[in-house]
């Protein structure tokens, strides 16, 4: 390490164990039960948001090791959260009386169906295919596990199209179905009725006549059996500029959702951390 | 007005008082069949509701049965008004009717069910007769008037939900429209797709970094090799290996996937052997990086920032890594060419890169320069569906509107083969 | 927090107006000079010009757009009593933006009385949804009694799954509620069976699963009226389904800060509480107004060089 590295990292250190104490002794003062682990969480995230926006400045050991620390704890989190949500919470209260017990689950004994069967048996299935695709972890028999595979796309694929179908596409074209001349009352009417805002008869009729040019046209730009030219190319560059226009919205939604998370850690280090602003 | 109804209320609180001792609470009402009429003779009771009805519920899988009626004619006038409707059922005309829910004044509809599984809270059996009763409840909960009995009335489960027939009818037409293309496109029928100015963009891009004599860098993005998109981007990497061969420029195709990367190994080594150079396939073209998702942008950007590829080219799925590998090739010059179905990051490619396949350009690329069945038919069938949305829009839009101004119901008519219901 | 200053002239506004105006005078001369602005010079300004009115509140008047409005006006005019399920699907990089929103909409709902049954369909959504419980719920309502006035289902794995479950049987995906309490012994569930007996659902949330789910798989087959605050990224793709498939819709931080301020107009007591989408605003404002200026003096550069290249040939 360069000297200037141990410094650094002397200073740091210096400054966040500074900042454990005084946040416990602030955190006592207001009568936390915990205050010295309270002090510690929040010097703690203080610490994580700074390492993290340190990148912007340079590449650096410290945003490594927080990056790493975030990847490493997210693993184990959605890890755990799997074992304790799908497999004690789906899975055993629905398969063993004894072992539902054991993680102090109700249990959940499903249907006789007669004879030797019940209704919950069928969750002997997911057993089975959560075991296949264990089999992954071997390079020898790693196929097998393409079979639950397929099994989840082929699921997920029939229950999202039967869903889209009906929502994004039959319901949508029935949306597309909007009155061209809102409520029209005659000329003399319309024009007494001018308005910018957006209850205005000019402002609905506007907005439906780009929403029903904006379907077309959109859907003939991606339609690809026929040359793009006259009428046609027409229709499929004005269905590029929507597209481009919906694009931007997008993006600046996107910078708007990003400069919250920003004002979001800022507040953080400001008011929880430092304390200067209320 | 005033003075009456708090004479009212203390009164019918006086009563309702000297019953609690032996009354079960009024929110309550007993399980019994007795028809509590008022027991405050000065005020009359409320109206009862009219033409109930009961029926199975459709289009369900059975254990539910609604209720239908016209509101009392008390409902939100009068001095007895009444606030609410309780629904009494029982499985014998006689009785016992015990309540199983309740109705806010204004209401016409009640459903009465049950889980399908027998052991569930107030199980409704399929195929028993049932019998039903609404009594109009005013606030005074002893002042209610009960409606004639209805019934008998069976519940049970529907093979075919009427109301979903829209979403069967559009599954059917375009599920065949698909099977039909693939057929023909398999049969090798001559199927048209418009040239698109993506491809254009790529073979100038390969002739300006021979130019330059800088390597183009491919990148498939994160998807699997059964992704459609990442199908896709192996044509276009196909026919861009070709291009490299005859220019005898450099490729670098780093991969996420060690599955795709065998794939693309194999598409790159045919492209060598179709341009008649196999000798210059080297097979370090193609290799594997890492499997974690910002690892790879870390190090594909490492590659854009030291080896200044002329061309890069993103064709496949994307996520949030998008930005972040089209903005450091914009940094380092490189022409770049981008594609990718992933809607949400579309934007972000349209802003810093040159050229963009936006979402199914990505396939209609593809399927131009490979004509593969498999996605040629389903372009093809897609273009059909996407002309009969257009072609329903149009009559939708036009019925409706020629309805409305001349005041026709038969505009709305149209509207209704859309209607999914349940 | 003290009433809002809505005008122009706060001392925050004119500040930080001030630190903004002199930095982009100075990017400006750097554009005019041709100089290579350094990236690190742009992140700092960023975070200037957003520090700045964090330290300097600054609060505008936000109004409802339709849209927001349309959720706020369905809520206030369910009848009291009526149960609202809330679903959390969100994690804590979307809290800044969807925990004002779930904030407000529960606030609403209890001023209205309206019985709140919440669940995740995100893990983290758990701890997020504790967070409302135990700031708003156990501060602000102290006298709502869970089981009778809300209860919590918890988080249950599976995602669209759950949801496909749930909208023909809610005891099925939950037959307890976070507490290992059976849903029969919990007064509020009593005659719901699924989530068709809601009057409305609203998801909170913006990846996947989340509202867009919630209409694919619970409002459109359920019939439910869905309403849903989302994160700014998802918005765009949400305004399809408005108003036919979804009800009124919150997008990002705005969207927080407009139902907030339509919950201010409508009572008084809610003049007092902390509204984190109303302050957020303020430096979300001004860093807009950089951003813009940003794009302008990018086109200004541009510009320059283009004709500079031109001249040249």
């Amino acid at each position: 390490m360069s000297r200037l590295a141990i410094i650094v990292t002397i200073c740091v250190v210096v400054l966040f164990l500074g900042s454990w104490i005084f946040k416990a002794l602030q955190a006592q003062d207001a009568g936390v039960d915990h205050y010295l682990l309270r002090g510690f969480l929040v010097t703690c995230s203080a610490f994580l948001t700074l390492a993290i926006l340190s990148f912007l400045y340079k590449d650096n050991p410290i945003y490594k090791f927080a990056e790493h620390l975030y990847v490493g704890i997210s693993a184990g989190y959605w890890m755990s959260q799997g074992f304790w949500s799908t497999i004690v919470g789906n899975l055993i209260p629905r398969l063993s009386q004894s072992l539902s017990g054991f993680f102090k689950q109700p249990y959940n004994a499903g249907e006789w169906m007669g004879g030797f069967f019940y209704t919950n048996w069928v969750f002997y299935v997911p057993v089975i295919f959560g075991v296949l695709l264990l089999m992954r972890l071997s390079s020898k028999y790693g196929w097998i596990s393409r079979w639950a595979l397929a099994f989840i796309v082929g699921t997920t694929a029939g229950l999202q199209f039967i869903r889209y179908m009906r929502s994004d596409f039959i319901e949508q074209i029935s949306s597309t179905f909007v009155p061209l001349l809102v409520d029209w009352q005659g000329i003399g009417h319309f024009f007494s009725n001018l308005s910018l805002s957006a209850t205005g008869q000019l402002v609905a009729m506007v907005s439906n006549w780009i929403i029903f040019l904006g379907v077309l046209c959109g859907l003939i730009y991606f339609f690809f059996s026929k040359e793009h030219t006259g009428l046609f190319g027409k229709a499929s560059r004005f269905g590029i500029w929507i597209l481009m226009v919906t694009f931007g919205a997008s993006f600046g939604y996107t910078v708007m959702g990003r400069v919250s998370l920003l004002v979001g850690r800022i507040t953080f280090l400001f008011r929880d951390w430092l304390g200067i602003t209320s | 007005m005033k003075p009456l109804l708090i004479t009212v209320s203390l009164l019918s609180l006086m009563t309702a008082a000297s019953f609690a001792q032996s009354d079960p609470p009024v929110e309550q009402p007993m399980a019994t069949d007795s028809t509590m009429v008022a027991s405050t003779p000065s005020i009359t009771p409320p109206a009862p509701v009219s033409s109930l009805e009961a029926k199975d519920s459709p289009d369900d899988h059975g254990h539910s049965i609604t209720l239908s009626w016209e509101p009392s004619a008390d409902d939100g006038a009068g001095a007895a008004t009444v606030t609410s409707y309780v629904i009494y059922h029982s499985t014998s005309p006689e009785g016992p009717f015990d309540s199983v829910g309740s109705a806010i004044s204004g209401a016409t509809t009640f459903t009465h069910s049950s889980a399908k599984e027998s052991d569930a809270a107030g199980f409704l059996a399929d195929y028993v007769d049932r019998y039903y009763r609404i009594d109009a409840v005013t606030a005074d909960q002893t002042i209610r008037t009960p409606s004639s009995v209805v019934g008998p009335v069976q519940s049970s489960g529907q093979w075919y939900n009427d109301g979903r027939t829209p979403v069967a009818v559009a599954v059917a037409f375009f599920g065949l429209l698909s099977l039909f293309f693939l057929k023909r496109a398999k049969a090798g029928a001559d199927l048209y797709v418009r040239p698109l100015g993506g491809i254009e963009a790529v073979d100038e891009a390969i002739g300006r970094a021979t130019e330059m004599g800088k390597p183009i860098l491919y990148v498939l993005g994160l998807g699997t090799a059964s992704d459609i998109s990442t199908i896709a981007s192996f044509t276009i990497l196909g026919r861009v290996a070709k291009r490299v061969a005859e220019y005898q420029t450099h490729l670098i195709v780093p991969c996420y996937d060690p599955i795709v990367m065998a794939v693309a190994q194999e598409t790159v080594k045919a492209a060598y052997m179709d341009a008649g150079r196999p000798d210059d396939y080297k097979e370090d073209m193609v290799y594997f990086l890492t499997n974690s998702q910002f690892g790879y942008v870390g190090a594909v950007n490492g590659i854009m920032l030291r080896q200044l590829p002329a061309t890069n080219v993103y064709m496949g799925k994307f996520y949030a890594e998008s930005l972040l590998l089209a903005e450091t090739g914009a940094l380092a010059g490189s022409i770049q060419i981008s594609g990718t179905d992933e809607v949400a990051q579309i934007p972000f490619f349209v802003v810093a890169c040159d050229y963009t396949l936006i979402g199914e350009e990505l396939y209609a690329a593809s399927a131009y320069l490979g004509r593969e069945p498999l996605l040629l038919g389903s372009l093809k069938a897609q273009d059909y569906a996407k002309a009969a949305v257009i072609i329903c829009a149009l009559l939708g839009a036009l019925a409706l509107n020629i309805a409305a101004a001349s005041n026709a119901t038969w505009g709305l008519t149209f509207k209704e083969f859309f209607k999914v219901t349940n | 927090m003290q009433q809002l200053t809505l005008s122009v002239f706060q001392p925050g506004v004119l500040i930080s107006l001030a630190v903004i105006g002199v930095g982009l005078a100075l990017l400006l001369r750097w554009t005019l000079q041709g100089r290579e602005v350094d990236r690190r010079v742009i992140f700092a300004f960023i975070f200037v010009s957003v520090a700045t009115p964090v330290l300097f509140p600054i609060t505008f008047e936000v109004k409802a757009t339709p849209i927001a409005k349309a959720l706020f006006e369905k809520i206030e005019s369910l009848p009291e009593g009526t149960k609202v399920m809330i679903s959390y699907d969100f994690d804590p990089a979307m809290a800044p933006e969807v925990l004002p929103m779930a904030n407000a909409v529960v606030r609403h709902c209890f001023q209205k009385n309206h019985k709140l049954v919440f669940i995740a369909i995100w893990a983290t959504g758990q701890s997020l949804l504790n967070q409302t419980l135990q700031q708003v719920v156990a501060v602000e309502f102290p006298e709502k009694q869970q089981g009778i006035d809300w209860c919590n289902l918890g988080y249950k794995a599976g995602n669209e799954g759950v949801m496909n479950v749930i909208v023909t049987n809610l005891k099925k995906m939950f037959p307890t509620d976070v507490n290992s309490t059976p849903l029969e012994q919990i007064e509020i569930l009593e005659g719901i069976q699924s989530c068709r007996d809601f009057a409305l659902i609203v998801s909170l949330g913006g990846g996947q699963p989340g509202p867009k789910e919630w209409i694919l798989y619970v409002g459109d087959p359920g019939n439910v009226p869905i309403g849903a605050g989302t994160a700014a990224v998802s918005a765009p793709q949400l305004y399809a389904y408005y108003p036919k498939q979804l009800i009124g819709l919150l997008g990002g931080v705005k969207g927080a800060a407009e139902y907030e301020f339509e919950l201010m107009q409508k009572y008084e007591r809610f003049k007092s509480v902390d509204a984190p989408g109303i302050r957020m605003m303020g430096p979300q404002t001004l860093a807009h107004v950089v951003i813009i200026a940003f794009i302008m003096l990018g086109n200004v550069a541009y510009l320059r060089t283009r004709r500079k290249k031109g001249g040249a040939a």
